[in-house]
């Protein structure tokens, strides 16, 4: 079971099979997580996002079509499109929810640092603009082709581009100050 | 720049899988690495060979590459997500389907619907549980009594109980049994269907 594809696991979810169901999830799931997270800022709503695309899966298997849509890009598309909803209900980005990085008892200067450019990084995703977060998360952070981001939402290659060559240009203005800072330490930690 | 000839036609595929070109000039590759950043593996498949190309040929193509490669590493430090909770899992594997249970239920369902078409048409007023509680009761009612009373008690009999005899067909018939499931069937809500 463990060499079938997608698409018979698929199959075996509607008649039941747990293994399937778990191997499914096994696949898949943390993917699903990492999209979630990139696109909401928050790994409890990333949850509940990942939640809400294995419950569709489940309730659609009984109708996936083989050969019709790769299974990964049509989870992709489920996921992309319940965090654009969530973000469409929740217009305003709220920076103050992104949590802090948490940190252990005694940390290294380097690692303090490390984590704060995370965090500053991770604010200036948060203020892009929906549709350009999500290009940036499938391509960059997902590693889709431009052909698949574009399918998932539902656009044209040129404009997924378009969505890509924006987000970019927005992202080198907010994160000035860091690449200086990054470069810096770069050269004194001889990274 | 002067004298640019965009290598493709804006309103092909050539950014597609399909079309592979070995045009590439500095202005398409700062778009390119402006939109993808410095990974030719991100970068759209039909162009990539004539990226690669240009790369190994220019220091300027190398210096656009390299400055998007400084924004990829800044982007690379963003928080991965955690992993998966143990919770989480549980919630997903619980909501999983159930071939069984769905059979089990579906045949129940196939069943409840027989029975509701039956209901449906003896008593089309709405429920039909009050309707068969009340026949129920009538009859466990009726029968009750019959038991309780001696043989040969009429309807003027009856009256020493504190019961009103009903007026109907069957009260003037005879039996003490069959007037007591009349009246008992006379108590019922809608006594008209019961009075023809």
């Amino acid at each position: 079971m463990i060499d079938a594809s997608d698409d018979e696991l698929v199959a075996r979810v509607a008649l039941g099979d747990e293994a399937a169901c778990r191997l499914l999830v096994d696949r898949h799931l943390t993917r699903m997580l990492a999209l979630a997270r990139r696109m909401l800022g928050s790994h409890a709503d990333a949850e509940e996002v990942a939640q809400e695309v294995f419950l569709r899966v489940w309730t659609h298997a009984s109708r996936w079509e083989p050969g019709r849509a790769q299974f990964s890009t049509w989870l992709h598309r489920v996921a992309t499109n319940l965090c654009l909803d969530r973000l469409r209900r929740h217009t305003t980005d709220d920076i103050d929810s992104i949590p802090e990085p948490q940190s252990d008892g005694p940390t290294p200067l380097e690692e303090l640092e490390r984590q704060d450019l995370a965090r500053r990084v991770d604010l200036a995703l948060q203020g892009l603009p929906a549709r350009q977060r999500a290009a940036v998360t499938l391509t960059h952070y997902q590693g889709l082709s431009n052909i698949e981001a574009a399918e998932i939402l539902n656009v044209s290659v040129e404009a997924v581009e378009s969505l890509l060559g924006r987000a970019r240009r927005q992202l080198r203005v907010a994160l000035a100050t860091e690449r200086d800072e990054w470069l810096r330490k770069t050269v004194e930690y001889g990274q | 720049m002067s004298g640019y000839v965009k290598p493709w036609n804006m309103a092909n595929e050539g950014r597609g899988e399909a079309m592979a070109t070995d045009e590439m000039t500095l202005e398409r590759l700062a778009e390119i690495a402006g939109a993808y950043g410095a990974s030719p593996d991100l970068w759209p498949a039909g162009e990539r060979q004539a990226a690669q190309s240009l790369l190994a040929r220019s220091a300027e193509a190398r210096a656009l590459v390299q400055e998007a490669g400084e924004l990829d590493s800044l982007l690379a430090m963003a928080p991965a997500a955690d992993a998966p909770s143990p919770e989480l899992l549980s919630r997903i594997m619980a909501a999983r389907p159930r071939a069984a249970t769905g059979r089990i239920l579906s045949h129940q369902a196939r069943r409840a619907s027989l029975w509701q078409s039956i209901a449906r048409i003896v008593w089309p007023y709405g429920s039909a549980a009050f309707p068969a509680g009340a026949l129920a009761a009538s009859i466990m009612l009726g029968i009750g009594f019959g038991a309780a009373l001696p043989s040969g008690v009429t309807a003027e009999g009856l009256s020493s109980l504190g019961l009103a005899p009903v007026q109907s067909a069957s009260a003037s018939t005879g039996t003490a049994g069959e007037q007591l499931v009349s009246f008992a069937l006379a108590e019922n809500e809608y006594p008209e269907d019961w009075k023809k």
